[in-house]
């Protein structure tokens, strides 16, 4: 097993013919939380779209080789089984599917995938109760609606809820931290704390410093016109909060 | 009234019915897979404070050719009808609902609502949808929509991207979609069509 659990090299990639990332570098180790800065519009969520396999973005160059497997290869259920999630930007509204009925089912996918059987519901219930405990998300949620009506910060929450459900090797957070209040911003950052371990990594895509107060990463990118344009450690974080973007080229 | 489910091609549904001041009618009309038939249903709301509560689904996987016009009548003031309709389209199947809403000059402080929604499977299907208004009172509230599109890209990359198979992730949203109308109908006929779909 190689120290490297995401090799990204040379990505070109875009979406209805615009090229959007334009030869994208990124490596990242196991253990590793990496932070990706950049302005609005600089391709952050293309890159999550195309490393959680997004139908619609089209890689056009390069490779992407997650724990020794071509990324590029597998479906999106795949990825998910092999580990990777996304905290997506903006959280997609499933009307009719309870919470409850949409991670048991998510759950048991995976689990016959690596060919288990399905968990006991009595045990289901049991971790979806401790982990939206953990979010501190009420128990009514369950029976809710995926994100029908949920509120901005609520919708976040629900996505670190399903990311402590799945416990990813590679958790993968696109600005999961807009438009939270501080206590919100706590619970996505113990969120990714808990989880921590040599063996998991993640991106944490943001634009703010706070939620990098709480979550420590090991190496800050700036992304900026699909390119990753300044590699540092957490001082670079700091630094852009205090200047922005506009003196960061490579 | 009580709530009554109509199975399309089994049950026999009125060609008309009229409600007098303050009746409720609370239906569901069900066509399941393999059913083709043509529905004809004329409701007339004739004494204020009638109230209509209509809605239908349509499973057309295969074959079937269905068709449904429904007319709701508003000749008195101060009636609220709702309709809700969902119809799965796949296959080379057919089907066409035709919706007309007629509020009467004296019909004021009516409300009406229709909508009408189908989902594509394929490129063989084919779904229409066609609301007409004539309202020629002033004082109405009044919408409807009607919407035929295929299943949405967003949410079926989001399922995918929990590790949900895209096939089964069709499967929820197609129940998510038939949702409204489902919890209308007994357990036993609802968990039927779930398992069905
Ligand atoms: N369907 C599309 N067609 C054309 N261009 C698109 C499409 N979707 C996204 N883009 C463009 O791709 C560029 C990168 O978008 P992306 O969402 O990756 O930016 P971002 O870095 O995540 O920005 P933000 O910080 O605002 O979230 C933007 O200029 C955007 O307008
Ligand atoms: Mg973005």
């Amino acid at each position: 097993m190689n120290n490297s659990l995401l090799e990204i090299k040379d990505l070109r990639a875009g979406i209805e013919g615009k090229e959007i990332l334009k030869g994208v570098d990124l490596s990242i180790g196991r253990g590793q939380v990496h932070a990706i800065m950049g302005p609005n519009g600089a391709g952050k969520s293309t890159l999550s779209a195309v490393l959680t396999g997004r139908p619609d973005y089209k890689v056009t160059e390069g490779s992407i080789e997650y724990d020794g497997r071509n990324l590029l290869e597998m479906t999106p259920e795949e990825r998910s089984w092999a580990g990777i999630f996304l905290s997506f930007q903006y959280p997609v509204e499933i009307p009719g599917v309870s919470i409850t009925n949409f991670m048991k089912t998510a759950i048991n996918a995976r689990r016959k995938a690596q060919g288990l059987p399905e968990m006991k519901p009595a045990e289901f219930l049991k971790l979806l109760k401790e982990k939206m405990a953990f979010v501190q998300m009420k128990g009514e949620f369950a029976k809710r609606e995926v994100n029908v009506g949920f509120s901005g910060g609520e919708k976040k929450r629900n996505e670190i809820f399903q990311m402590a459900m799945l416990e990813p090797t590679l958790g993968i957070l696109d600005e999961t931290d807009s438009g939270l209040d501080v206590d919100a911003l706590k619970i996505v950052a113990d969120g990714v704390n808990s989880l921590r371990s040599p063996e998991r990594s993640f991106i944490i895509i943001t634009h703010y410093q706070k939620l990098l107060e709480y979550i420590r990463p090991d190496v800050v990118h700036v992304l900026k016109e699909g390119r990753i344009v300044r590699t540092g450690g957490p001082e670079l974080a700091d630094r852009i909060w205090q200047e922005g973007f506009d003196g960061i080229d490579g | 009234m009580a709530r009554k489910v109509f199975m399309i091609g089994r049950d026999e549904i009125p060609a008309s019915v009229s409600l007098g001041a303050g009746e409720k009618l609370d239906w569901t009309l069900v066509c399941l897979p393999g059913t083709s038939a043509v529905v004809d249903l004329a409701i007339s709301l004739d004494g204020p404070g009638a109230e209509l509560d209509l809605a239908g689904l349509y499973l057309c996987p295969g074959s079937e050719n269905v068709r449904m016009n429904v007319s709701v009548c508003h000749n008195s003031g101060g009636c609220i009808s709702h309709q809700l309709f969902k119809g799965i389209v796949g296959g080379t199947a057919r089907a066409e609902f035709d919706g007309l809403i007629y509020v009467a000059r004296d019909a004021q402080k009516t409300k009406a609502y229709q909508q009408s929604h189908s989902i594509l499977l394929s490129a063989g299907a084919w779904a229409e949808s066609k609301p007409q208004l004539e309202i020629y009172a002033d004082d109405v509230e009044c919408s409807h929509g009607a919407t035929t599109g295929f299943l949405g890209e967003n949410e079926l990359f989001y399922m995918r991207s929990r590790g949900i198979p895209e096939k089964d992730a069709r499967r929820l949203q197609i129940i998510s979609f038939l949702s409204p109308v489902l919890e209308r109908l007994p357990e036993e006929l609802r968990d039927d069509i779930i398992s069905e779909c």
